[in-house]
C-alpha cells in the first residue's frame, strides 16, 4: 500500500508498504530518516521515540498503516535549520551524549517533557525519562542536560515577555 | 589558547551529529538494491539438525534465499584456530549440522524487506535430533576443570610464607576468620545498538559496515573466513552504539551476511534483535567463588584464599578470571592462595564484558573484607589501609604509580564516612533503614603494542589525525583531536579525528581500557613526526622561504614556522604557497613499560549510601562518591562519564542484571529488555566523582592510564556492603533482589 503522512513538516509518501510493518521501519528504511534508532523493538528502551500528532510514541510499536494522514516529528525535525533546539544544544554542552544511540529518543522525550512541564523537579525528570534506557552515561549528564535546557527555555521565555 | 585544551571538559566533537540524527551507525546504511537477512535460531539446547524444510519460506513473498546446514554458504575453517582470529566462538555457522547451544544460528533467510525475511524465517521448519544440554551451572560445578595458566601464572597459585605448608594451615593459625561463598548469574553486555551488518561487494571487494570495537581485526577475521585477500575486505564502523566487550569479537552473522551478499549479488543488511543478541553474541559467564580471610586481632591479614569457578561455553572462548585479577595482588598478606576452574556449559559463547574477572572478583573479595571488618569491629577503610600493598605479593615489584590510600582518605572525607554507624541496622529515617558501604577498585593499566596513528597537516591550516580504532561513546575522537591539537598548538576544532575504518593506521581497537594509553600516545608521536616532516618540506622545497636552511634553525610553534632573519609563516600559508596540499607522517605508541620493573593498575575507592524500606525491602541508592587514581586525565568530561557509566554497570550487577537459563533446555528465559533488567534513570543516585591528578610517567610519556572499566570494579561490593550496614543482612548471591532481603 501507499501511505501518506506529514513528517517534520513535509508531505511524505511511502510506497509498497506492508501495513503491519512499523512506523520505525518506514522512517528508517523507506523515507531515509534513520535518526530514530531501532534497539529493543518492544517499547522498552525508548530509542525510537518520535512525536505522533504531538504525542511521544515508540515508533517501533506503531504500525505503518496507523500513520496515514497523521503528523510525525523525528529527531531530524527538532532543529530549526542549522540552529539546534535548546534541548539538543543542552545535550551537547552538558556531555549527555556518549555512544549516541539512545540520544534521539531521549531528545524527543525531553522535548515533550519540557513542553508539558517547564520546570520539572529532579524526581520528575528521572521518572519521565525512565522509559529511555541508556547504557553509557550513568544518566547524570542527561539530568544536567535537561536542567540546562529547562533553564535556557525559561530565560528565552522571559526575554519574549 | 591551547594550553588548557587537555584536562578540562571539551565537548564531544561528534556531539552535534549525534543530536541531529546525522551520525550514521551500521544499520543506518541503505545502499541501493538492499536485501535483508534474518537469522533462524536453534530451539533445542544440544543435538543435531536432521532436516530443514525451506519450501514454505522460499514460496513466501520476497524471499530470495534460505541458507542452512544443508544449503550452506561456504566459510573457511582455518580462521577458527588462527592466531589472527577475532572470531568470538570456536566454530563457523552452517558448516555442520551440530547444535551446540540453544539459540545458535541454524539458518539465514534473505528477502527484499526485513518483514519478508522475518516471515520467511518463521516458516523455515527445522527438525532436530535433540540431546539434553549441560546448562545448569550449579549442577556442573563438581565437574569443573583446570583452564590452564592465567596471565602466565598457574591456575592454582600459592604464595606462602617460608615454613607455611598450606593456605589451610595459615587460615587455621589466624585468630579471626571471615568469608563465604559468592555467586552471580551470566550477563549480557546489552549495548543499546543491536549488532548490525551491511555487506556491499564491488570490484574492489567487500565493504562491511559493522558495529564493532575492533575494525581491523574484524576485517582480517572476515577475510579469512570468506577466503578473501585481506586487502579486499574493508570494515567501516564510523559510529558504534555501545559495546562493553560484546562488540570486540566478530560473531557468526556478519560472516553469513557477507557471504550471502556475495552469493546473491546484492547488498545485504542483517540487524539482529535484542533477543537474538543473548544467544548469537557473547555473554559474561556465571561465577561461583569462595573467599576465606584470616587476620590477626589488629586486622593484619594473615591469609587470603580465593577460589573461583566460572562457566565456560563449549562454543568458547572467555571465562571470568575472578581470583587472579583481584585477591592475587590487592592486599598485602604473607599467605595468598588463588585458584580458578571452569565449568563447561552448552551455553551461548562466553566473552569479555566490562571489567572481565575484576567485576565478579571484586564483589567477592571486597564483600569478604567487609565481613572481616565487621568481625573485627574495625572500620572497613581502616582495615584496607592496614593491609595496603605497595609491592605485588610474591613478585616484589612496585606499582608504576599508586595512590589508592589517598582515594580511601579523600573519598571518606568527601562522603562523610565518619557518620557511618558501625552497628548494622541501627540507622533509621521513618520507614527507611540507612546504610553506608565502601569498596576498593583496581583495573590493569593496559597498553597495546604496535598502535599506529597518522597526522596530516593540510594547506587549509587544519590537521587530521587518524587511526583504525573506534569510538563507542568513549570520547576517543575528542581525546585524539585534543591531544594532537595540544601538540600542534592549534584550536581543537581545527583538528579532525578519523577512525572506525580498517584501512587506517594499525590499531587493535577500543577495548581493555587501553585506548588512551595506546592510541593517544601514538597520535602525539605522529603529530611530532608530522611537524618534523613539515620542516623537511619547508627547507627542501625550492619555492619555500625556508629553502636551503638547516632544519635545526626552523622552529615550529603554535601552527607557525619561524626561522632566522624574521622568517615566519603559518603552516597552511606555507603549504599553499609551495603548492603542496598537505604533509603527513605516521608514528606509533612507545612500548609498554617492562613488567619486570612495574605493575600498572588504575585504582579507585567507592562509597555508597543506600536506603532499604523496612517493610517492603525496596532498595534505593541515595548517593555514590568515587575517587579515582588513573594518572593524568586527558578530558575530564568524557572521563567522568566513563566512570559514571561504569558505576551504573556495578549497580546493574548488584541489584538487577542476570540471564536466567532454563536448566533443561539451555534457553535464556529473559532474553529481552523487558525482563533482563538494566538500571533506568530513576534507579541511579547522585554521583560525586573525583579524580586524583598524579600523572603516571612510568607508564607512558602522557601519564594517562585507562578508566573505561574501573567504575565497574568494586561498585557492586560497595552496594552490598551498604545493604549489610543498613539491614544486618549479608547477601552473597547477586543480584540482590527484594526476596533476598525480605523477612
Amino acid at each position: 500500500m501507499r501511505i501518506t503522512f506529514t513528517c517534520n513538516g513535509r508531505l511524505t509518501e511511502a510506497d509498497g508498504v506492508w501495513e503491519g510493518e512499523s512506523l520505525l521501519y518506514v522512517l528508517r528504511e523507506r523515507v531515509g530518516l534513520p535518526g530514530s534508532k531501532n534497539a529493543c523493538e518492544q517499547g522498552e528502551c525508548g530509542s525510537c521515540t518520535v512525536y505522533l500528532d504531538g504525542d511521544p510514541v515508540c515508533s517501533c510499536l506503531v504500525a505503518a498503516g496507523q500513520v496515514q494522514g497523521r503528523e510525525v516529528r523525528t529527531v531530524e525535525g527538532l532543529a530549526d535549520g542549522d540552529e539546534l533546539d535548546p534541548v539538543q544544544q543542552a545535550f551537547v554542552e552538558a556531555g549527555a551524549v556518549q555512544c549516541g544511540f539512545c540520544t534521539p529518543g531521549l531528545l524527543v522525550q525531553t522535548h515533550d517533557l519540557l513542553e508539558r512541564q517547564a520546570q520539572p523537579s529532579d524526581a520528575e525528570i528521572r521518572e519521565a525519562l525512565s522509559g529511555n534506557l541508556c547504557r553509557c552515561t550513568g544518566y547524570e549528564k542527561i539530568m544536567d542536560a535537561v536542567r540546562l535546557a529547562a533553564a535556557r527555555r525559561a530565560e528565552s521565555a522571559e526575554r519574549v515577555n | 589558547m591551547t594550553a588548557e585544551i587537555l584536562g578540562r571538559g571539551r565537548a564531544r566533537v561528534e556531539g552535534p551529529a549525534k543530536v541531529t540524527g546525522a551520525a550514521k551507525y551500521a544499520a543506518d546504511l541503505h545502499p541501493s538494491g538492499l536485501a535483508y537477512g534474518y537469522l533462524v535460531l536453534a530451539t533445542v539446547g544440544r543435538g543435531t539438525v536432521t532436516a530443514v524444510d525451506a519450501e514454505a519460506a522460499l514460496a513466501s513473498p520476497g524471499v530470495l534465499a534460505v541458507y542452512s546446514p544443508f544449503n550452506p554458504l561456504k566459510l573457511y575453517g582455518g580462521i577458527v584456530h588462527s592466531d589472527q582470529s577475532f572470531l568470538g566462538q570456536n566454530w563457523l555457522p552452517l558448516q555442520d549440522a551440530e547444535v551446540r547451544h540453544h539459540g545458535q544460528i541454524v539458518g539465514l533467510v534473505v528477502a527484499d524487506t526485513f518483514e519478508q525475511a522475518r516471515r520467511g524465517a518463521a516458516l523455515v521448519r527445522v527438525v532436530y535430533d535433540a540431546r539434553p544440554p549441560v546448562a545448569d551451572f550449579a549442577a556442573a560445578l563438581p565437574n569443573a576443570v583446570s583452564p590452564g595458566p592465567i596471565n602466565g601464572e598457574p591456575d592454582v597459585l600459592d604464595l606462602l610464607a617460608p615454613g607455611v605448608p598450606s593456605i589451610e594451615a595459615a587460615l587455621a593459625a589466624a585468630p579471626v576468620r571471615a568469608g563465604g561463598t559468592y555467586t552471580q548469574p551470566p550477563k549480557n553486555p546489552v549495548p543499546l545498538e543491536p549488532h548490525a551488518t551491511v555487506a556491499v561487494w564491488d570490484q574492489a571487494g567487500l565493504t562491511l559496515h559493522l558495529g564493532t570495537q575492533a575494525a581491523m581485526p574484524s576485517a582480517l577475521t572476515v577475510a579469512a573466513a570468506l577466503g578473501q585477500d585481506p586487502a579486499r575486505v574493508r570494515v567501516l564502523s564510523e559510529h558504534v552504539g555501545g559495546g562493553f566487550g560484546g562488540k570486540l569479537y566478530t560473531w557468526a552473522h556478519p560472516l553469513l551476511t557477507a557471504a550471502a551478499a556475495q552469493a546473491l549479488g546484492r547488498p545485504v543488511k542483517t540487524v539482529i534483535t535484542h533477543e537474538q543478541m543473548f544467544s548469537v553474541t557473547g555473554n559474561r559467564t556465571p561465577v561461583h567463588q569462595t573467599v576465606e580471610l584470616g587476620a590477626s586481632a589488629d586486622g593484619a591479614l594473615q591469609a587470603v584464599k580465593h577460589e573461583a569457578v566460572s562457566g565456560l561455553s563449549t562454543s568458547g572462548l572467555i571465562f571470568e578470571q575472578a581470583a587472579h585479577t583481584t585477591s592475587r595482588y590487592l592486599y598485602k598478606a604473607p599467605n595468598i592462595h588463588v585458584a580458578q576452574k571452569v565449568a563447561m556449559l552448552d551455553a551461548p559463547p562466553s566473552t569479555w564484558m566490562r571489567a572481565p574477572g575484576e567485576e565478579p572478583g571484586s564483589f567477592a573479595l571486597e564483600s569478604a573484607m567487609d565481613e572481616l571488618a565487621a568481625k573485627l569491629n574495625l572500620d572497613p577503610v581502616e582495615l584496607r589501609l592496614r593491609n595496603y600493598s605497595t609491592v605485588v605479593p610474591g613478585r616484589g615489584v612496585p606499582w608504576s604509580s599508586k595512590h589508592l590510600d589517598e582515594c580511601y582518605r579523600l573519598g571518606a572525607a568527601r562522603f562523610g564516612w565518619n557518620r557511618r554507624a558501625q552497628r548494622p541496622g541501627s540507622v533509621r529515617e521513618g520507614d527507611w533503614l540507612i546504610g553506608y558501604g565502601m569498596a576498593s577498585a583496581a583495573y590493569p593499566g593496559n597498553q597495546f603494542p604496535y598502535t599506529m596513528a597518522k597526522v596530516r597537516l593540510r594547506a587549509d591550516g587544519g590537521a587530521e589525525v587518524s587511526s583504525a580504532t573506534a569510538d563507542l561513546g568513549t570520547g576517543m575522537r575528542t581525546v585524539l583531536s585534543s591531544v594532537v591539537a595540544e601538540r600542534l598548538g592549534l584550536p581543537g576544532e581545527r583538528v579532525a579525528a578519523v577512525l572506525g575504518d580498517s584501512v587506517l593506521p594499525m590499531n587493535y581497537g577500543a577495548f581493555a581500557s587501553a585506548g588512551t594509553a595506546s592510541t593517544a600516545t601514538a597520535a602525539r608521536a605522529a603529530a611530532s613526526a608530522a611537524v618534523a616532516q613539515l620542516v623537511q618540506v619547508a627547507v627542501q622545497n625550492a619555492a619555500s622561504p625556508f629553502h636551503g636552511l638547516d632544519p635545526k634553525d626552523v622552529v615550529y610553534a603554535e601552527g607557525r614556522l619561524t626561522g632566522p632573519g624574521g622568517l615566519d609563516a603559518a603552516f597552511g600559508e606555507l603549504l599553499t604557497r609551495i603548492d603542496v596540499s598537505g604533509v603527513e607522517a605516521q608514528d606509533g605508541s612507545a612500548p609498554p613499560p617492562d613488567a619486570r620493573n612495574f605493575a600498572v593498575h588504575s585504582f579507585g575507592a567507592h562509597f555508597c549510601e543506600v536506603r532499604v524500606h523496612a517493610w517492603t525491602s525496596e532498595v534505593r541508592l541515595r548517593r555514590f562518591t568515587s575517587v579515582i587514581d588513573a594518572g593524568r586525565i586527558v578530558n575530564e568530561r568524557t572521563a567522568r562519564s566513563q566512570i559514571a557509566g561504569g558505576l551504573v554497570f556495578g549497580i546493574g550487577q548488584a541489584l538487577f542484571e542476570g540471564s536466567v537459563m532454563e536448566p533443561a533446555s539451555g534457553r535464556t528465559a529473559n532474553a529481552n529488555l523487558a525482563e533482563y533488567l538494566i538500571p533506568v534513570n530513576a534507579d541511579v543516585p547522585v554521583f560525586d566523582i573525583q579524580f586524583l591528578s598524579h600523572p603516571d610517567t612510568n607508564f607512558n610519556e602522557f601519564g594517562a592510564r585507562g578508566i573505561g572499566e574501573l567504575g565497574t570494579v568494586g561498585s557492586a561490593a560497595a552496594i552490598a556492603n551498604a545493604l549489610f550496614n543498613a539491614t544486618g543482612r549479608r547477601v552473597r548471591d547477586l543480584p540482590v533482589t527484594v526476596d533476598k532481603l525480605f523477612g
